[in-house]
């Protein structure tokens, strides 16, 4: 019997689709992924029936941990540097140019006053620390911060809304407060920050 | 340098010959790309976050110390809610008035429960709800065109008209969480219940707390 002769051939294949389309995916998922800086604390939303998307921009939002500890963040470099200047005048701080950019590429921020400048000088780590064992911003009437913090923030981005993030755990005194203090502000309307969850059936059925 | 160059190509000069250009296949090699490409993609698609988070909106009242211009409520419709710590919650219809307890009620958070205060809340609130079933119902007959804002605005527009329902005043005491003060709000929503605000507890209603939790 004569030998059967297999044509040689390399085994590849054209694999010029399948890039195209890793490619593709690729650009996709870098294009839509936003890098977060890193967050000071970490808040476990209560969850809601509501469905109302948060909007990307244009929010000032007050963080309320579950020790009770307010932050604030706003989004956006320009409006940070202006709301830091803004802020210093209010508490007769001047801060130099390293201070305002480290500022304005943060997220939220959440310290008295007097150690703001630390806390804008130390570096990732010590920054961290800070944050661990910061009381947040003050809140009490003799020593109202973030009253000036929610009202230089209004007057840097006057159309932005209001939302409160909170804790499952925060207490009710310090919401109330904070509460009370945007409308102090004037800002009567605002969003709490939820997760969202099925609504029940049973009300449906009833 | 010049020279030496010039010395080489008279040597290779004296010998000449063609050169051939060497038949390779233009495949490259792409492995160590696509190897790349989804390295790559994985990294991206397990940063991606997609879940938004969602919100809750809501309208406080313009703080307002005179007491002249505080909305008055009357009595009949109006339900006290009060949160207090371990989840409980204690209500009550009527205003409360110094001297006269009001009849009180334990409930709880669960949605068929025996002490549900979702099943007291859609009772109570029964015509409002069932306003807007009609609404719902006449979608289905095609009497309301079928979409999103349209029937939004009809829903609005009885939760306006009805002067009737329930006036919800909610009372978180300081021992509540903000988790409490949420799922209440979130009641509301669901039991379609259109006024109602969060309102500081009076002196009585301390009281009554305390009583209750002996």
């Amino acid at each position: 019997m004569p030998k059967i002769k297999v044509p040689k051939k390399t085994p590849s294949l054209d694999m010029t689709p399948m890039v195209d389309l890793a490619f593709l995916l690729v650009t996709f998922f870098m294009l839509t992924t936003k890098f977060r800086p890193d967050e000071p604390v970490i808040v476990d939303q209560p969850s809601s029936v509501s469905d109302i998307p948060l909007p990307d921009k244009g929010v000032i939002m007050l963080t309320v941990d579950s020790k009770g500890r307010v932050f604030i963040n706003v989004e956006g470099q320009p409006l940070r540097k202006d709301l830091l200047e803004r802020v210093g005048k209010q508490f007769n701080q001047t801060f130099d140019e390293k201070q305002i950019k480290r500022f304005s590429i943060l997220a939220s921020v959440g310290m008295p006053s007097g150690q703001l400048k630390a806390y804008l000088d130390a570096d990732d780590d010590g920054r961290r620390k800070m944050n661990a064992s910061t009381a947040g911003i003050p809140i009490d009437s003799t020593n109202n911060e973030l009253a000036i913090w929610v009202n230089s923030a209004r007057n840097a981005a006057p159309r932005f809304s209001i939302a409160i993030k909170g804790d499952r755990d925060a207490d009710i005194p310090t919401i109330k407060r904070v509460i009370s203090i945007l409308q102090d502000n004037k800002a009567n309307r605002f969003a709490l920050i939820t997760n969202l969850e099925g609504a029940p059936e049973v009300s449906k059925t009833q | 340098m010049s020279e030496v160059q010039q010395q080489e190509g008279s040597e290779k000069g004296g010998k000449h010959k063609k050169v051939r250009a060497k038949k390779s296949s233009t495949h490259i090699d792409m492995t160590p790309m696509v190897d790349l490409a989804f390295l790559l993609l994985t990294f991206f698609i397990l940063t991606t976050t997609f879940s938004k988070p969602k919100t809750m909106d809501i309208t406080m009242p313009v703080k307002d110390t005179t007491e002249i211009n505080r909305t008055k409520v009357p009595a009949s419709q109006t339900m006290s809610i009060l949160l207090t710590e371990n989840d409980r919650i204690i209500w009550y219809m009527g205003i409360d008035s110094a001297g006269l307890p009001p009849q009180t009620n334990m409930a709880d958070f669960s949605i068929s429960g025996e002490k549900s205060l979702h099943k007291v809340l859609l009772e109570r609130n029964k015509l409002i709800g069932d306003q807007i079933r009609l609404v719902e119902d006449s979608v289905k007959r095609g009497l309301i065109p079928d979409n999103e804002e349209e029937i939004k605005k009809h829903k609005a527009a009885v939760k306006q008209a009805e002067k009737k329902g329930l006036i919800v005043l909610i009372k978180p005491d300081d021992k509540s969480k903000y988790k409490n003060l949420v799922d209440i709000l979130d009641e509301m929503l669901i039991c379609n219940v259109a006024r109602y605000a969060i309102v500081d507890l009076s002196e009585s209603e301390k009281e009554l707390i305390k009583n209750a939790q002996q």
